[in-house]
């Protein structure tokens, strides 16, 4: 394990140092490919390389295309798996929030439950690397009220950290009939004004948690964006004749997210980089929006 | 005693002179007459005389009107202007309170209405005189009244006592030589008009003077007028006075002319009070009206500072305070106040039907689209080519270094193809392959089809004769002899001999040998094989 890490570390570094390489490289290709498109001469700087710069033009496809940022690279190969994801607690979860990490169970396909019991959270991570879990969800409370919702992407981050807030989960509502059952299939994922790198990033982060759905799924997740308080509705939709008729029923939980960190690494690392941190008490956070428009 | 007579004598011919001035047709007043003259001198003397105990100023600056022929008209009137002048807002004062309160006082009316009418112009200035000729009657008429009732108390007197008879006999001598007085110093006013006239005949200039000394004696005689009444209880007093002196002459008749002089007093005081009164209202109104304007502008000032001064000394309210802990707040104070203060944070959304409402649409709206932003399944092709598998051939090697060096430079120089690899051979078998497919296909699918021809390789037999036909050589000679020396001859190359060979060309023919038995070798499985 430690040599392994050692391995992983070392390949980091490198690659991290031929970024700046491939960026330059890349920003070539760009130049060349527009001048061609736009019918402009070719920069003086790029005629020497210029055969050799087509030829690579025309061999790339899809993925080599754009080079991968590196800060990215955690979900570069995320969807070639199903993620599998581990819900649990804060320390003694009271009962509405054992309640509502049960719908966030269900919520999420691939999901698993576990009880927090007194694991520390470093063991937690260990344990869902060893069993190649992809995501770790946890949920916390304040007086049976949930107000935090922190993902982690395994192995090697990142990890989000949000606020809940608003929080109306199935339990809430009594009357279970009219509420029905809550499908199981794999979602259709809507994700709105997410705009900024930010948002961006944020989106990422969230649609990995969820696997590749069928196309004619009936099942919606939203996530909408709006002032920076990111709204979570869980429907299921019927089209019965024409593409007007459309009934949307909601389904499940539904809550508002915000987001007030993102961190590189996982959750068990403190020293770990923070790539987003929400800076509510400066005089501009008013009109500053971080995720989108 | 010459005094007292004297300024009654005064009054006496001042009152004369008015009346002659009343009387006389407006038409004379037209041509400078000395009468005329001397008549409004002596008025204006008189006029003068009941004005100077009115004066602010005591004494005044001129206690008798110097009006003798001496003077000039300018001369006279600066004199009346040096005691009128502060009299005269003291007048408008007393007129204006007497326009407030008409029932009491009818005459005032008249007399403000006169002067009002001395402001028009100078046609009306006879109807303004007809006017104060009315006055002067109804003054005389007052005179009267008084007159008689001095005289009821004189006969009261008498009836009272046996020893006034002889006082009331001595009191009817003293008229007599008042009378006779009068004769004589009336006498005196005509010799002083005579010269007066010499002097306007004179002074041809002095008419349009005369006419300007008119109007001041006619606004004389309306400000004396006026003051009538005061002159009459200055009589009354004086009266009193000349009684004392019969009093010493008196003395029993004088306590009951005591009694009766004390009732008279009385009425005096009753008349005094009304003046301290009048002097009072003028001084509050006065107050009021001067200094009320700046009395009220300093109160409300005075009040505005208080309120201010107590503003600033009370304890303010919690409120108002700057931090304020819960010990010094009253109890449950925080919660019946709103209090506004700034948030950063823009606050978390409420969620309301609206909200829902336009999720739930764009919703919708993706949904139709089918714009969803699902991960997306990787393709399933690799990008990327199969690494080449190299099989390592474990046999050994049946060339020499020096071959291969040569096989290396031969193909580097191009005398010789590369050596075929892998993956050269599996091309060309998979070409094969592929055309026994396209062969195939091409005989289903062509009606006509024609196969390939087989052609078979010639193959060229030596020693074997075309003709087979009767020779013309004789059956005796052999084969051998018959053939011709190419034929004879099988040519292997091995021209020399050995011992003729050079060491290179020894070494060479004996590695041909080596390959040819090498290669037989490898002929031999062939042709099992083809077996």
């Amino acid at each position: 394990m430690l040599r392994r890490n050692t391995r992983l570390r070392r390949e980091y570094l490198y690659r991290k140092s031929l970024e700046g390489k491939e960026r330059q490289h890349y920003e070539k290709k760009r130049r060349l490919r527009e001048a061609l498109d736009e019918g402009k001469p070719i920069p003086t700087e790029l005629r020497n390389e210029e055969l050799a710069l087509r030829r690579e033009i025309d061999l790339e496809d899809k993925d080599s295309a754009v080079p991968r940022s590196l800060i990215d690279d955690e979900y570069a190969g995320a969807a070639l798996r199903e993620p599998k994801i581990l819900l649990t607690t804060s320390r003694n979860p009271s009962a509405p929030l054992t309640q509502f990490v049960k719908e966030l169970k269900v919520v999420f396909p691939n999901s698993q439950r576990m009880n927090r019991g007194g694991q520390v959270i470093s063991e937690i991570v260990e344990s869902c690397r060893s069993h190649d879990i992809t995501d770790l969800v946890l949920v916390h409370e304040h007086r049976g009220q949930p107000d935090g919702l922190i993902v982690c992407h395994l192995p090697f981050g990142p990890t989000a950290y949000f606020g809940l807030l608003n929080v109306v989960t199935r339990h809430d509502i009594k009357d279970r009939k009219a509420m029905g059952k809550m499908s199981e299939a794999y979602p259709h994922l809507i994700l709105d004004n997410f705009t900024t790198k930010t948002g961006e990033r944020t989106a990422n982060i969230v649609k990995h948690l969820f696997p590749v759905p069928k196309p004619d799924s009936k099942r919606i997740i939203t996530f909408a964006n709006r002032d920076d308080y990111i709204s979570f509705r869980h429907h299921v939709y019927e089209k019965h004749g024409g593409p007007k008729s459309l009934d949307l029923k909601e389904v499940g939980p539904r809550f508002e997210l915000r987001l007030y960190q993102i961190k590189r690494g996982t959750v068990d690392q403190a020293e770990a980089q923070n790539e987003f941190v929400l800076r509510p008490y400066m005089n501009t956070a008013k009109k500053q929006k971080s995720l989108g428009a | 005693m010459a005094m007292d007579l004297d300024e009654p004598l005064d009054a006496e011919k001042g009152e004369a002179a008015l009346r002659r001035l009343r009387d006389a047709d407006p038409a004379l007043y037209l041509s400078p007459s000395a009468d005329l003259a001397a008549a409004a001198r002596e008025a204006s003397k008189h006029l003068y005389a009941s004005l100077v105990p009115f004066s602010p100023a005591q004494p005044p600056p001129l206690s008798n009107l110097l009006a003798g022929p001496a003077f000039d008209a300018e001369q006279i009137w600066s004199q009346i202007e040096l005691l009128s002048r502060p009299l005269i807002p003291h007048l408008r004062r007393q007129l204006r309170r007497l326009e407030q309160q008409p029932p009491s006082q009818p005459p005032p009316r008249t007399e403000s209405k006169s002067a009002d009418a001395e402001e028009k112009s100078e046609e009306e200035e006879d109807g303004e005189g007809d006017e104060e000729l009315e006055e002067l009657d109804d003054v005389d008429d007052e005179e009267e009244s008084e007159e008689e009732e001095k005289e009821e108390l004189g006969l009261e007197g008498e009836a009272g006592n046996e020893v006034e008879d002889e006082f009331f006999k001595i009191k009817d001598l003293d008229k007599f030589m008042v009378k006779g007085e009068e004769a004589e110093y009336g006498g005196g006013a005509k010799q002083g008009k005579k010269k007066k006239k010499t002097e306007n005949w004179m002074e041809e200039d002095s008419d349009s003077e005369d006419e300007e000394y008119l109007d001041e004696d006619e606004e004389d005689d309306d400000e004396h007028l006026d003051l009538e009444d005061f002159d009459d209880e200055e009589e009354e007093e004086e009266g009193a006075v000349g009684d004392i002196m019969y009093k010493d002459f008196f003395q029993e008749a004088d306590d009951q002319k005591v009694r009766k002089k004390g009732g008279s007093k009385k009425v005096q005081f009753k008349d005094e009070p009304d003046k301290p009164e009048v002097d009072d209202k003028n001084d509050d109104g006065n107050d009021e009206q001067g200094l009320s304007t700046h009395e009220k502008a300093r109160l409300k000032m005075h009040a505005k500072i208080e309120e201010m001064e107590k503003a600033n000394l009370e304890p303010s309210t919690w409120t108002m305070q700057g931090e304020v802990n819960a010990s010094s707040r009253p109890k449950n104070s925080a919660l019946e106040v709103d209090l506004d203060f700034e948030h950063n944070v823009r606050p978390a959304p409420v969620i309301t039907e609206e909200v829902t409402a336009s999720l739930e649409e764009m919703i919708k709206k993706r949904i139709i689209e089918g714009h969803f932003d699902d991960v997306e399944k990787p393709s399933p092709l690799q990008f990327k080519s199969p690494k080449e598998q190299k099989d390592l051939d474990e046999s050994k090697s049946k060339k020499g270094l020096a071959e291969l060096y040569e096989d290396d430079y031969a193909q580097k120089a191009g005398l010789a193809p590369a050596p075929l690899s892998i993956s050269d051979e599996l091309k060309n078998e998979a070409k094969t392959l592929f055309k026994r497919i396209c062969l195939k296909l091409d005989a289903l699918s062509h009606f006509h089809f024609a196969p390939k021809p087989v052609i078979e390789d010639m193959s060229i037999q030596a020693n074997v004769p075309a003709l087979a036909m009767e020779e013309i050589a004789p059956v005796a000679v052999s084969d051998a002899a018959m053939l011709a020396p190419e034929e004879i001859f099988e040519g292997k190359g091995d021209v020399k001999e050995e011992a003729e060979l050079t060491q290179a060309e020894r070494k060479r023919r004996r590695a041909n040998k080596k390959r040819r038995y090498a290669g037989s070798h490898k002929e031999r499985p062939a042709k099992m094989q083809k077996d």
